[in-house]
């Protein structure tokens, strides 16, 4: 699996595609989603989807894939070439959302959680394969959230399409399975040959499986914590993990949407700095004027001590 | 995500980042290769403030920081905790001598300025004496007289309202040439600014000229000015519509944190309440008063509230 | 003695051998003076592209844009050489660096000509205007 188009940029999302088998604009065809790396601290998070026509269930079945977490890395890797070598009836494509992207959107002002993220990654995926002409009949995806919702959600958004959300999906039907095995390639590639856009020199590789609970994983995300910039844009600073490390490790960080207390707001309201509360005196008089608006409006004030 | 941790009180500074003008600093080129930062007494708030020497005392400026919360610089490969950026700004001696000169005024005798400028809570005053244009511009201010080598001064409330006026006038023709918004209080807030601004009289400029110029003098010298210019009755836009701190936490909802036209459309505040972050939040509430101004603005006094 | 009678000297001969160095103005509190990894972290991550300025802080989207000094301004950091020992003591500080521009950087928002530190450029022209002497 080439990765470069990723690699040029690891910070962004990125869409890996194979070609659109002919069959699969001709026939009836069913598509499978699933994705790899929603839980570890390190790393993208990859969507799968894949598909072939219907008529084709039993060929992809023969290929013997299965969910890619009974597999080992190996085995996967066999499997993924064997998609490829089947590739005039099946068709495959990735959305890899960088961690830097995953960070970016869980942290900002409207918060857009991971299953939002999720929900929205596998949308733009059955879009694009509808977009390049797939007959699409039949998708089959393992549940994010719960089952009822994204089930009325994709059926909404395709209508005319038989949409099951199952739980294991990835081991009850074929086509998921491989998804699942194209998406956990991906993001088995995306790790270990990561390029770091920090200059950190040479990184020690050994992340461990990337959850939260590795101890190689935390060791290494203590390794890395850099006190004012936390993590190298790899780690999710979104996850708890992180930012426990971060509120006990690294310096403080206060953003103007942190949660407002009562202070604050008030000070908000008068249009000063809370700091200016607590630390530079107002000027003196029974009377202190309100600066002219020039001022005000651009933030500019008198400095009573340096 | 965890819970955020308060802000601790600020720590004191030992290094600033500031703007000054290139002749402050090619002035190392000169005898006195130093400047002085100096607590002076502002005449407009009668409490210390910050100023400037350099050129050996001959130049005098004020420093004016922009402080917005929550910022902090990177400077080079350094974090300092403390974002304002100082500005260092040439400022008109003479406002800084006003304050003596009327106070010795008020006894009408003629005094040697060393008698008239000095000052136990600010001592560095006596360094405005070394500066090119406070001796020399002070008949703008002052009746003169000249006994063998010593000169005595006077002040003089009406040469002193000539010297504003003048001033007001350069700064109206400033203001016109710049993009400054100067129209009736409408920009109350950096959100909204409306670029053409063909309502615009002579006496919005003068009344923002008024307003800066009242920066630099004592309150009642501006009101002075006020009178003296012919100016309408003072309607304090400030305290027409004063920020209460008891006000509630918008519930003008607001959509997005960009789109900002939309707190010019009228229906904007039929909207159903959502649920808002605490940015949203704040939005919501400086649009608030912003809005109201620009109600009272554009309709002719009567009701604002129902749109 | 007044706490107003101390001083701050800028030595200002030192500009001369003082630093050109990136200046980047961030839209949240760090609470720490001190060293800081810029160069390792921050730089290489920066995006560039037509005038938009894009980088991560702590997990967080940050767009830039670069700030000239207005014409004739030039800007100067300031260091403290030695803390004094009292509040009667002048206190002493050079020119640590010298800066032409900076890129401020706001949080999600893209920097617009209606943002505080750019409407602040403005002052400098403005002051001269309020305080230039008055001529015959």
């Amino acid at each position: 699996m080439d990765l470069g188009e990723f690699e040029t940029d690891n910070s962004v999302s990125c869409r890996l595609s194979s070609p659109i088998p002919d069959l699969c604009k001709n026939e009836d065809c069913c598509l499978g989603i699933d994705e790899a790396g929603r839980g570890p601290v390190l790393g993208p998070m990859v969507y799968g989807i894949c598909f072939c026509p219907v008529s084709k269930k039993e060929d992809l079945k023969a290929l013997k894939v299965a969910d890619s977490k009974t597999l080992t890395e190996t085995e996967r890797e066999n499997l993924f070439m064997k998609l490829d070598e089947a590739k005039s009836y099946v068709g495959w494509a990735l959305q890899i959302l960088s961690p830097n992207t995953i960070s970016n959107s869980m942290l900002q002002r409207s918060k857009y959680n991971l299953n939002a993220l999720s929900h929205d990654a596998a949308i733009g995926l059955v879009r694009y394969a509808i977009d390049s002409g797939v007959q699409l009949k039949e998708v089959f995806v393992d549940t994010v959230g719960p089952a009822e919702k994204y089930q009325e959600k994709l059926s909404q958004q395709f209508p005319g399409v038989e949409v099951t959300v199952r739980p294991k999906a990835d081991s009850l039907f074929p086509v998921v399975s491989a998804a699942s095995i194209c998406a956990k390639v991906a993001r088995d590639h995306a790790v270990k040959g990561w390029k770091f856009a920090e200059d950190l020199g040479d990184v020690d590789t050994d992340y461990g499986s990337g959850y939260p609970s590795d101890p190689k994983t935390k060791s290494w995300l203590l390794k890395y914590l850099d006190p004012v910039f936390g993590y190298p844009q790899f780690v999710r600073f979104s996850w708890s993990t992180a930012q426990t490390l971060l509120d006990t490790k690294a310096v403080t960080v206060h953003w103007d949407d942190d949660e407002e207390d009562g202070e604050k707001a008030a000070a908000r309201q008068n249009n000063t700095s809370v700091l200016s509360y607590f630390s530079r005196k107002p000027s003196h008089g029974a009377h202190p004027r309100e600066p002219h608006r020039f001022f005000s409006e651009r933030k500019l004030q008198s400095v009573d001590t340096l | 995500m965890t819970t955020k941790k308060k802000r601790s009180p600020p720590t004191e500074s030992d290094s600033w980042v500031l703007i000054a003008p290139d002749s402050v600093v090619a002035s190392r080129k000169t005898r006195d290769p130093d400047a002085t930062f100096v607590s002076l007494r502002n005449p407009a708030t009668d409490g210390g403030s910050q100023y400037l020497f350099s050129n050996g005392d001959m130049q005098v400026f004020e420093v004016k920081a922009f402080s917005e919360d929550y910022r902090s610089w990177f400077i080079g490969q350094r974090v300092q905790r403390d974002g304002r950026l100082l500005y260092v700004t040439p400022v008109d001696p003479l406002f800084l001598l006003l304050p003596y000169l009327r106070k010795a005024g008020a006894e009408g005798k003629f005094q040697p300025l060393q008698q008239v400028v000095m000052d136990e809570d600010y001592p560095g005053c006596m360094r405005l004496l070394s500066c090119t244009h406070s001796v020399d511009s002070l008949h703008h201010v002052a009746d003169e007289k000249e006994v063998g080598s010593m000169k005595f001064h006077r002040y003089s409330q009406e040469k002193t309202m000539e010297w504003l006026q003048k001033k007001v006038e350069r700064i109206v023709r400033m203001l016109k040439k710049s993009d400054i918004s100067v129209g009736g209080g409408v920009k109350s807030s950096t959100f909204i600014r409306v670029k053409e601004e063909n309502h615009v009289t002579e006496v919005d400029y003068l009344c923002y000229a008024h307003g800066l110029i009242s920066e630099y003098i004592s309150e009642d010298l501006s009101k002075d000015l006020h009178k003296h210019l012919q100016l309408p009755e003072m309607s304090s836009p400030n305290k027409a519509e004063p920020p209460s701190k008891k006000r509630k936490l918008s519930d003008k909802p607001v959509e997005a944190g960009e789109d900002y036209t939309k707190f010019n459309s009228a229906d904007f505040a039929r909207k159903p309440p959502k649920k808002m972050t605490a940015a949203q939040k704040t939005l919501a509430k400086v649009d608030k008063t912003g809005m109201k101004t620009m109600s009272a603005f554009f309709s002719p006094k009567v009701k604002q509230e129902n749109n | 003695m007044s706490a107003n009678s101390s001083v701050t000297v800028v030595q200002l001969d030192s500009a001369a051998q003082a630093n050109k160095e990136q200046l980047h103005l961030l839209p949240c509190e760090i609470e720490h003076n001190g060293p800081a990894e810029v160069s390792r972290f921050y730089s290489p991550t920066v995006k560039d592209h037509k005038h938009e300025m894009t980088v991560s802080f702590r997990g967080r989207p940050l767009k830039g844009q670069e700030v000239n000094c207005p014409q004739g301004y030039t800007g100067l950091v300031l260091k403290e050489v030695q803390r004094p020992s009292s509040d009667q003591e002048d206190r002493i500080v050079k020119v640590s660096s010298v800066f032409n521009n900076f890129t401020r950087w706001n949080l999600e928002t893209p920097p617009t000509s209606d943002d505080g530190v750019v409407m602040a450029m403005m002052w400098p022209k403005l002051a001269e205007a309020i305080h230039g002497p008055i001529d015959e």
